[in-house]
C-alpha cells in the first residue's frame, strides 16, 4: 500500500519547549491511523507539526503524496489537500458558519453545499450564526468536521472529535468523518484521540500510542482495546 | 438670491469673526487661501470611471434622479421620480425664496472657521424634497466631484416631508492629483412619521481636506438611517453630524471607516434625544493601517428615551492609532444610555485556522476584516443593500 504521509525523525518545539520529542511514522492508503495518548503527550502539537501551523517549530521531514513538504506553508499544504481539523474553533466575528462554509468549499474547489454537509452534521439551525460563537462542545465539533467535509482533504488530521460531546454527537461526527474517508482518494485518515470513544464507531485500522512527546509503539486495532482496558502505561512488546 | 444672500447682517459678522475660529475636533489648518476669489471654472470632462467608484450608477441614475456637481458648478440634476424634487440650492432658492429658511437652521454658519468658510464662499449643493407620502424605492444619486481642486463648499438641503420615505445616495470623490478642501453643508429636514435611508461615500486623496458639516432634525416619529463609508486615503478628514430627535424619533447612525497611508481621520455623531421614546444608536467599525490615525466619536445625551453607542476599531500596523470615545450624559430618570467600546488587532488564532483550511494569509486577514466590518443592515431597498455590501467588500479588501 502506497504511503499518503510520512514523518521521519521529527521533532516540534512551542517556544522554549520540546513538545514533540521523537515521532516517525506513516499512513497507508485505506488506513485510519488512531493516536491516543493521555492529556499533554504532545499529540495535537503533533498533528500542528505535520501541517506547518505557525509557532511551530519543527525538525525532520514530513512528505505527502511523495512530496517532501519542508518549508512549505500551511495554506500551501492545505490547499495540497492535507487538512487539519482543530480541537477548538475560533469565534470568527461577523462571518456565519454558512459563509465560512462556502468559503472554504471555494478555496478547496470541492464544490460542496453549507446545506449538504450542515444535513450530514446536524448543524442546519447553526448556519446562520456566527461562526464560533456561543456553540456547545458537541455543536463545535460537528461544525468542524463539516468545515473539513467543505475542505474536501486528500488526508484529514482530526484532533479530539470526540471530547466533551455526548453519544448523539458522537454519532453525527463518526457519520462525517465516515464520509471524509469515503471522499479522500486515499481513504485514509488520522484521528487523534485521548478517551477512545469515536472508535467505537470509526474503528481504527491502526494504533499508536504517544506518551511524553514519543510516539509509538504503533500496532492493530486490538492495542486501543488494551489500552482502553489498562490505561496509556501499559507495557507493549 | 445667492447663497451668501441668505446670511443677516449680524450672522455676516459672527461669521467673519469665526474664521479664525478652529474646530472642536480635529487638525486645525489654515483657510486664508481657499477665501480668494476662484477662478474660471474647470473646462472637465466628467470622469465617470472615477465616479463609478464612489458607487454613482449614472446610467442607472438618469432614470431616476440625480444631482451632480463639480467643484463649484451644479453642472446636472433631474428627478424623473413621481413626488420627489432634485435641483440646485441656487435654483430652488430662486423659485422658492422661503428655502432660505431652511439655511442655517441646523448648522450654526460661525460654527468654526469651516462653516464660515462655506458660508462666505460656497456654491452649489443640492435640494431634494420628497412629497408627503411619497415612498421612494429607488434612491437620488448625487455626486460632489472635486476636479480643479481648491474649495468645494456646497450647501445641501433634504426635506421629507410627513410619512414620506426618501433615500439618498451620496458620493464624494476628487481626481487623485487634485488638492483642496471639501465643507460641505448638509441640513436634513424630517417632518413627522418621514424616515430618510442615507448612504454617503467618501473616496478622497492624499491632498483633499475634508470637513463636511451635517445637522439634521427628525420630527414626530421620524426615522433616520445612514450610512457613512469613507474608503480612500485623505489628508485630514473631520466631520461630527448632529442629529435632534423629537418624540418617537429614531436614529440608526453606522460609520465604516478605513484610516490608509497617513490620513488623520476624526469622525463621529452626536444626537440629542428631545422627546419620549426617542432612540437613538450610532456604530462604527474603523479599520487603521499603515501610519493613519482615526478617531471614532459618538455622544448621545438627552433626558428622553433610549440611546446606545458602540466604538470598535481594528488596528492593522504597529504605528496606526485609534481612538474610540464614546459618551453618553443623562438629565433625569427618563433616558437609559449604553455604550460599548472596544480597540484590538486581528486574532493570530483565527488566521492560523483559515490558513490551516487553505486560504493565504491574505485571504484570511481580509476574511477577518469583511467580518469584523459586517454591521447588520437595516431594510434600505435593494439597491442602497447590495451598494453597501459592495463598500462593505472594496473596504476590507483596501484594508489588507
Amino acid at each position: 500500500m502506497a504511503e499518503v504521509l510520512t514523518a521521519e525523525g521529527l521533532r516540534a518545539r512551542a517556544g522554549d519547549s520540546l513538545i514533540v520529542h521523537r515521532a516517525e511514522f506513516g499512513v497507508r492508503e485505506g488506513e485510519t491511523l488512531y493516536i491516543v495518548g493521555p492529556n499533554g503527550a504532545g499529540k495535537s502539537t503533533l498533528l500542528k507539526a505535520l501541517v506547518g501551523y505557525p509557532g511551530i517549530e519543527v525538525d525532520g521531514r514530513v512528505t505527502f503524496m511523495g512530496e517532501d513538504l519542508t518549508g512549505v506553508p500551511m495554506d500551501e499544504r492545505a490547499r495540497k489537500g492535507l487538512i487539519l481539523s482543530h480541537q477548538f474553533i475560533p469565534r470568527i466575528e461577523g462571518v456565519t458558519v454558512r459563509e465560512l462554509i462556502e468559503m472554504v468549499a471555494r478555496v478547496s474547489g470541492s464544490g460542496t453545499s453549507a446545506e449538504e454537509v450542515a444535513d450530514m452534521l446536524e448543524i442546519r439551525h447553526l448556519l446562520g450564526r456566527e461562526f464560533g460563537k456561543g456553540f456547545s462542545g458537541g455543536e463545535m465539533k460537528r461544525v468542524e468536521i463539516a468545515v473539513t467535509l467543505a475542505a474536501r482533504p486528500k488526508l484529514a488530521l482530526i484532533d479530539e472529535p470526540d471530547s466533551g460531546v455526548d453519544v448523539e454527537s458522537a454519532l453525527i461526527i463518526a457519520e462525517g468523518i465516515r464520509e471524509i474517508i469515503r471522499r479522500s482518494p486515499a481513504r485514509s485518515v488520522v484521528i487523534v484521540t485521548h478517551t477512545g470513544f469515536i472508535s467505537k464507531y470509526v474503528p481504527p485500522t491502526r494504533v499508536c500510542i504517544m506518551r511524553s512527546g514519543v510516539l509509538g509503539p504503533c500496532s492493530g486495532p486490538e492495542l486501543l482495546d488494551r489500552v482502553l482496558r489498562e490505561g496509556f502505561r501499559i507495557e507493549v512488546a | 438670491m445667492r447663497l451668501l444672500d441668505v446670511l443677516t447682517p449680524m450672522q455676516l459678522e459672527r461669521v467673519k469673526a469665526a474664521l479664525a475660529k478652529p474646530a472642536l475636533y480635529g487638525p486645525d489648518i489654515d483657510v486664508r487661501d481657499y477665501l480668494l476669489a476662484e477662478g474660471p471654472a474647470a473646462e472637465v470632462e466628467v470622469d465617470e470611471e472615477r465616479i463609478r467608484e464612489v458607487g454613482i450608477d449614472l446610467e442607472r441614475a438618469k432614470r431616476t434622479g440625480y444631482f451632480m456637481q463639480i467643484d463649484s458648478e451644479s453642472v446636472r440634476y433631474m428627478s424623473r421620480l413621481p413626488g420627489v424634487e432634485v435641483m440646485s440650492i441656487e435654483e430652488a432658492l430662486e423659485r422658492e425664496p422661503e428655502v432660505s429658511r431652511l439655511i442655517w437652521k441646523l448648522v450654526d454658519p460661525a460654527a468654526d472657521k469651516y462653516t464660515a468658510v462655506a458660508a462666505l464662499r460656497g456654491r452649489g449643493g443640492y435640494f431634494v424634497r420628497v412629497k408627503k407620502g411619497v415612498k421612494m424605492e429607488e434612491p437620488v444619486q448625487t455626486c460632489l466631484f472635486m476636479v480643479k481642486g481648491g474649495l468645494q463648499a456646497p450647501h445641501n438641503i433634504i426635506y421629507v416631508e410627513e410619512g414620506a420615505h426618501a433615500r439618498v445616495l451620496t458620493g464624494c470623490t476628487i481626481m487623485p492629483e487634485s488638492f483642496g478642501l471639501h465643507a460641505g453643508i448638509t441640513e436634513v429636514y424630517l417632518e413627522r412619521g418621514a424616515r430618510l435611508d442615507y448612504v454617503m461615500i467618501h473616496a478622497w486623496s492624499r491632498g483633499t481636506h475634508v470637513r463636511p458639516r451635517t445637522g439634521v432634525l427628525a420630527g414626530e416619529g421620524a426615522e433616520v438611517v445612514t450610512y457613512y463609508i469613507n474608503l480612500s486615503t485623505v489628508r485630514t478628514l473631520q466631520t461630527y453630524p448632529r442629529y435632534i430627535l423629537r418624540d418617537g424619533a429614531r436614529l440608526h447612525s453606522v460609520s465604516l471607516i478605513l484610516g490608509r497611508g497617513s490620513s488623520i481621520i476624526d469622525v463621529g455623531a452626536k444626537a440629542a434625544l428631545g422627546g419620549r421614546r426617542a432612540a437613538a444608536e450610532i456604530l462604527s467599525r474603523v479599520v487603521a493601517r499603515d501610519s493613519s490615525k482615526v478617531v471614532a466619536r459618538a455622544r448621545v445625551e438627552g433626558a428622553f428615551g433610549r440611546g446606545h453607542v458602540e466604538c470598535k476599531g481594528l488596528v492593522l500596523s504597529d504605528v496606526a492609532r485609534v481612538e474610540a470615545v464614546p459618551e453618553l450624559g443623562a438629565v433625569g430618570r427618563g433616558v437609559t444610555l449604553t455604550h460599548e467600546a472596544s480597540i484590538g488587532k486581528l486574532s493570530e488564532e483565527a488566521i492560523a485556522y483559515l490558513m490551516s483550511k487553505g486560504f493565504s494569509r491574505e485571504e484570511a486577514e481580509s476574511i477577518l476584516v469583511r467580518g469584523f466590518m459586517n454591521v447588520e443592515l437595516v431594510d434600505l431597498g435593494p439597491q442602497l443593500t447590495a451598494y453597501v455590501r459592495n463598500l462593505m467588500n472594496l473596504l476590507a479588501r483596501a484594508a489588507i
